[in-house]
């Protein structure tokens, strides 16, 4: 069974369709991004799938399971965790409070006590490398160790799918290879497929993905392995436009 | 074991703070009636900040719930006073009722209202006070406009001694407890995951949501506890200490923002916050109104936004930033 499936899903505002009738297929354990230059509706598929928004048409499975309709605080603790474009930690409360709320909560049932979620904090603390902030307020922190916090707040939750809107954009190439390298260790430990969502830093793509989904207003253009995805030619039209005439 | 008690350290401060009050007022002369406002403004701040403080959202319709709690306590004398042998059981019967009418009220706000977001929630909420007043007033509910006067129900049901007694006295020494009750739970929440819960909306209702935080469902657990001690201190500070109730005093906005002020000064979401707020927002009120009656607003008015501006996560929230690490934090938070 997949672990994620989109039917024709289709998200419109107002006269604006924003998803266009997307199916995709995501296995248990799957690196796959999604790449679209800005305003191809990668952060609305986000949205539909960790259930900020509902969609018109279509339908959303997970483990087989429908979700299309179901809010988003019952479909985190099935497994899905996300991060955001612009990092939203909890900013006044610390780092470990924060990732102790993605174990508190993020868990079907919610039977994670407060203590055992401060102590699953510890450990992902120390594996992502935020001891020296970690009773710090998250609000305080800089922009890449606010994205750390949020992806270690979303591996508390033990996610089996993690979506990361833009998660390395604006870092330094050195910080993304760094970022990069420990997401995949700890996804093929915990077996958890990624999503990642990418504009334009290629980089944190092809050193990740197995596939690449490009999205062009809002509909699927090419979803394929990802050598294959980002070498076809209507990939290079609609980053770079029309190659020249010879 | 031990950690479990250091985690109610943070209660000293609070419990000191209040054991101090209640002994000057008792040991010094004419003090008393000053500790009972200071006490009655510190407990209304620890009730408020349960909402308030801990979820972010302001309720301007906040004293709707003590309102209803002193018609609540109210109801009991009155409807009671024929059944002699109940006795003190009335007054016990009177807070089940402030407390049980005051929860229902925030049950039916809070399922419409806290589905809606910061200003808006807001302007809902100014609507259910003055709503529920003239409700009150035009449908004759509960001797609607004339209101209830109980004094001579309440000489009835303890003898004139023990009612004198206990509207100079008790009433205020019950307020006491019920800000000591509300210190108390305020914590519990801190520490448990219905605290964790509230931080992460109050910071963020969105991400909170894609972490799996019900959000509706710990507003209104906030709203219900809230109000619940809202009208357990109009019961008190309203019904048995002033044995009357008219819709236009219990439903009075003045005590929101009183209340707001308090929360505000001492610093939201703080637990030693609500009583540094309440004492200093009581003791200014009580002696500028002494020493320069009439003026006391226009003085008052810059000296808050004096401290607003210089402390602007309040006078605790500041101290406790500055603790952070140290030996003394572990007791302010």
């Amino acid at each position: 069974m997949a672990l994620l499936e989109l039917e024709n899903v289709t998200k419109r505002f107002g006269g604006l369709t924003a998803v266009d009738h997307v199916s995709l297929e995501l296995e248990h354990g799957q690196f796959v991004g999604i790449v679209g230059p800005n305003g191809s509706g990668k952060t609305t598929l986000f949205n539909v799938i960790s259930g900020v928004f509902f969609p018109e048409e279509g339908r959303i499975l997970f483990e087989g399971q429908d979700i299309t309709g179901m809010p988003p605080y019952k479909r985190a603790p099935l497994g899905i965790g996300r991060t955001f474009q612009i990092p939203r930690p909890f900013g006044s409360a610390t780092v470990r409070e924060n990732i102790a709320v993605g174990a508190m909560f993020g868990t079907l049932g919610h039977k994670t006590s407060v203590d055992e979620s401060l102590e699953i904090a510890d450990a992902i603390i120390a594996r992502v490398g935020l001891e020296a902030h970690k009773d710090k307020a998250a609000g305080t922190l800089t922009p890449v160790e606010k994205k750390l916090t949020e992806i270690a707040r979303a591996l508390a939750m033990k996610p089996k799918l993690l979506l990361m809107d833009e998660a390395m954009a604006g870092m330094h190439p050195s910080d993304i290879d760094q970022m990069v390298a420990l997401i995949k260790q700890i996804a093929r430990e915990e077996q958890i497929a990624v999503v990642a969502m990418v504009e334009h830093i290629m980089r944190a793509v092809v050193g990740m993905a197995e596939k690449v989904i490009v999205l062009h207003q809002g509909a699927k253009l090419v979803d394929a392995p990802t050598k294959e995805a980002l070498e076809d030619p209507r990939v290079v039209e609609v980053y770079l436009g029309h190659p020249p005439e010879e | 074991m031990k950690k479990q008690i250091t985690k109610y350290y943070p209660l000293i401060p609070v419990y000191a703070a209040y054991l101090i009050l209640f002994l000057i007022g008792v040991n010094v002369e004419g003090m008393w009636q000053l500790v009972a406002m200071l006490l009655f403004y510190c407990a209304l701040g620890q009730a408020f900040n349960i909402f308030l403080g801990m979820t972010g959202y302001v309720d301007f319709g906040y004293v709707a719930f003590m309102g209803v709690g002193t018609y609540g306590m109210a109801l009991a004398i009155t409807r009671l006073v024929g059944f002699q042998g109940l006795g003190l059981g009335i007054i016990v019967i009177g807070f089940f009722l402030a407390l049980v009418m005051s929860s229902l009220l925030s049950v039916a706000v809070g399922a419409v209202a806290l589905r809606l977001r910061g200003a808006y929630f807001a302007i809902a909420t100014i609507g259910v006070n003055e709503g529920f007043r003239f409700l009150i007033e035009g449908a004759k509910i509960w001797n609607g406009t004339e209101g209830m006067i109980f004094t001579a129900e309440l000489n009835r049901i303890l003898g004139r001694e023990a009612a004198s007694a206990l509207s100079t006295f008790w009433a205020d020494v019950m307020v006491l407890v019920i800000a000591a009750l509300a210190a108390f739970v305020t914590l519990f929440y801190m520490r448990s995951k219905i605290g964790y819960a509230l931080t992460a909306l109050r910071e963020d209702e969105d991400a909170a949501k894609v972490m799996g935080i019900n959000v509706t469902k710990f507003k209104i657990i906030a709203f219900i506890t809230s109000s619940g001690f809202a009208g357990l201190i109009g019961a008190t500070s309203w019904a048995l200490k002033t044995p009357y109730v008219f819709p236009p005093e219990v439903f009075e906005i003045h005590y929101t923002i009183e209340a707001i002020i308090i929360v505000l000064l001492g610093g939201a979401g703080t637990l030693l916050g609500p009583v540094i707020g309440g004492l200093i927002y009581g003791i200014s009120k009580y002696y500028l109104s002494i020493f320069m009656p009439g003026f006391q607003l226009l003085i008052f008015a810059p000296i808050i936004i004096v401290i607003i501006i210089m402390f602007p996560e309040g006078v605790v929230g500041m101290l406790k930033n500055r603790l952070k690490g140290t030996a003394l934090g572990r007791f302010i938070i």
